[in-house]
């Protein structure tokens, strides 16, 4: 069946650049970000446009960064410079300012190589590696209380502690509806597929965030009036696959493709261009102290340094997801080069391994030149959980 | 030999590889017949020829087989096979069938190696590829062979005859071969730089053991399997007794795809 809304959310990106070009021509100004802790609640309450920066999946703009950066770094991180030097993508022709935090260093160092090369007008949010240390906490919150000032000073007004309320219930809402979609995509008779859902969450990236609500909104109305309430029921046999793992940006199908191509079902992701974001963002009060300390208290990701596994939360996310989405395998997606991720991995597999939930890592690039590889990988372990799955329901 | 005319089920596996194609025929609980061609640029062309090639050395005719599955990199042009499995799934049930105490598979091929874990009944619970490297793959000996101008069958049994080991920084096809130039310019033993390969290869097809572990027995499948020099070194490296070869391991993956067939048969 149908639905409605999705097609209404394909319109309105489509239609998203053009917006941003008359926006600015009538005085709007558009902050673009990337890595994964610049708190979108202040952009938002200045009166800027923000938008989440980046793509994958083009080795043609990756050989283009790569005449910038090191080929040893990752190619997300190449791809993002190629987008600054090709200069054609609508979201960064359209950006005022670009923040980046620190979080990912590779990431990170984006901002000096696109500053020095392309003259970007760039604003820096330190994130300490220390996070969960008193000190840390109160970096990360002086930190903040900076690059606000920095931004005020950019969009010519000052944080109004009521907009700020506003903007913080409206990304609260963001995150509530994301999380319900996800529920739909994962019930036994799907009404809407896990790569739509991905592909809404990156509609979320360049939508002004009211109206991306208000679609969001509608769309979960469409569900119910449909389907009902999202209850997953009984597993129909397919082999349900949650990924994990390093970035994979809009534009990186690559290994979607090849998952759903061998009959596997994704039913869930941890990823930090997915579901993660919108996960345990816990805004206390309406201010940056209140989130510095939600961003900074919420499930870190894998660049932050977490080495007690015991505690480690990313663990404990990933383990619940798997519950919630019941996934039957994970498929830890690493980008060559991406370290942070990549050193991950064997930790992950062991955990998960004690729990009973098989871990495929696929280690990759943007190239197509492992397309094959990954395919009999990807097709080996759909076959491992079919068979798995068979044998727990004649046991 | 197995005939037609005893009305008992026949059951195929074709396993297309980068260089070689491989089927093999059964029936009756045992092994009718094979064939085993280089593989040419027609897929599909190299899958329907090895077949027929197993047909005539079990005096079969195609209709005579009851249900078919493909494996192999091949395996997606195969609109001759009822059904499509990859070689890891396929190896691991030949391993299994030829003998049922394997918990562990090296699979060398020609363009890929595998670390496979089975359960005790012959399931696959674990599985590592090499990555994006002809490191420990036939390609790889094959150039190797081509710097000693000797056969690729006889690289193995001339490392055997080494007395001492030189080391082989790289295992990168490209340096190892300017490596080994090197070597013998140098002026070292051809036997010594040989083994000194072979153990190269082997360490770093331990480092995907060290993700999914090894544990007896220890089958090597795949045609790099026929090279006693790398049975030696990788049963050094892994410290672990690899059993010995029952049937050509070169078969192992079509074999498996066969019995694959014949379970999936008493599915459809």
């Amino acid at each position: 069946m149908v639905l409605e809304t999705l097609e209404k959310i394909n319109q309105a990106v489509k239609e998203r650049p053009r917006e941003l070009v008359k926006a600015r021509e009538k005085g709007a100004k558009v902050a673009g970000w990337f890595n994964y802790n610049i708190p979108e609640e202040i952009i938002y309450a200045l009166g800027l446009i923000p938008i989440r920066l980046g793509t994958g999946g083009d080795d043609r703009l990756v050989e283009i960064g790569a005449r910038y950066i090191s080929t040893k770094n990752c190619v997300y991180t190449r791809e993002l410079v190629g987008l600054f030097a090709r200069n054609q993508d609508p979201y960064i022709i359209n950006s005022d300012i670009v923040a980046v935090d620190a979080t990912c260093l590779q990431t990170y160092r984006v901002a000096e190589v696109i500053k020095h090369y392309f003259k970007v007008n760039t604003l820096i949010l330190g994130v300490p590696k220390h996070f969960s240390e008193p000190e840390g906490q109160e970096y990360f919150r002086k930190e903040l209380q900076s690059f606000t000032r920095k931004l005020e000073v950019f969009a010519g007004t000052e944080l109004n502690s009521n907009k700020l309320s506003e903007s913080i219930k409206l990304y609260n809402d963001i995150r509530k509806s994301l999380k319900q979609l996800y529920k739909y995509q994962a019930i036994e008779h799907q009404p809407i597929k896990w790569r739509e859902v991905f592909d809404i969450v990156h509609a979320g990236f360049y939508l002004d965030r009211e109206k991306y609500l208000s679609l969001l909104q509608e769309l979960l109305t469409e569900l119910k009036e449909k389907h009902g309430e999202p209850v997953i029921g009984n597993l129909n046999g397919d082999a349900r696959i949650l990924i994990s793992g390093s970035i994979i940006p809009p534009g990186d199908t690559k290994l979607i493709n090849i998952i759903e191509q061998v009959g596997g079902r994704i039913v869930g992701d941890d990823l930090w261009s997915g579901l993660n974001p919108s996960l345990d963002v816990n805004i206390r009060e309406a201010s940056i102290k209140g989130i510095a300390g939600a961003y900074i208290n919420r499930v870190p990701h894998a660049a932050l340094p977490f080495l007690d596994l015991e505690t480690d939360r990313r663990l404990k996310n990933l383990k619940q997801l798997i519950r919630d989405h019941r996934a039957q395998g994970v498929l830890y997606h690493t980008l060559r080069y991406c370290d942070a991720f990549s050193f991950k991995a064997g930790e992950t597999k062991n955990v998960l391994k004690v729990e009973g939930v098989p871990l495929l890592e696929i280690h990759t690039e943007y190239a197509g030149s492992d397309v094959e590889a990954i395919r009999t990988r990807a097709e080996a372990f759909v076959e491992l959980i079919r068979n798995k799955n068979i044998l727990e329901n004649e046991a | 030999m197995t005939t037609k005319s005893d009305n008992i089920p026949k059951f195929a596996g074709v396993d297309v590889g980068s260089l070689t194609t491989k089927s093999v025929i059964i029936s009756n609980g045992s092994i009718a017949g094979y064939g085993l061609i280089p593989t040419g640029i027609d897929t599909e062309e190299n899958g329907r020829l090895a077949l027929r090639k197993a047909l005539e050395s079990a005096n079969l005719k195609r209709e005579d087989l009851k249900y078919i599955v493909a494996t192999g990199y091949g395996r997606i042009s195969a609109p001759y096979a009822n059904k499509t499995v990859t070689e890891i799934t396929c190896h691991a049930r030949g391993a299994y069938y030829l003998h049922p105490t394997t918990r562990t598979i090296i699979d060398m091929g020609g363009q890929d190696c595998k670390a496979i874990r089975l359960d005790k009944d012959g399931n696959v619970v674990d599985f590592a590829m090499n990555d994006k490297c002809a490191a420990g793959t036939g390609r790889f000996l094959e150039v190797m062979a081509n710097v000693f101008k000797v056969k690729l069958n006889d690289l193995g049994s001339l490392a055997l005859r080494a007395k001492e080991i030189v080391p082989m920084s790289s295992t990168c096809t490209v340096f190892a071969e300017s490596e080994t130039v090197s070597l013998l310019a140098r002026g070292e033993k051809p036997e010594n730089i040989l083994k000194g390969i072979h153990h190269a290869i082997a360490n770093r097809v331990s480092g995907m053991f060290s993700r999914v572990g090894v544990e007896s027995d220890v089958f090597f499948s795949g045609g790099v399997a026929k090279n006693i020099g790398m049975r030696s070194a990788l049963e050094e490296v892994l410290k672990a007794k690899i059993v010995a070869p029952e049937y050509d391991p070169q078969l192992v993956g079509a074999l498996g795809a066969a019995v694959l067939a014949r379970n999936y048969s008493g599915k459809v």
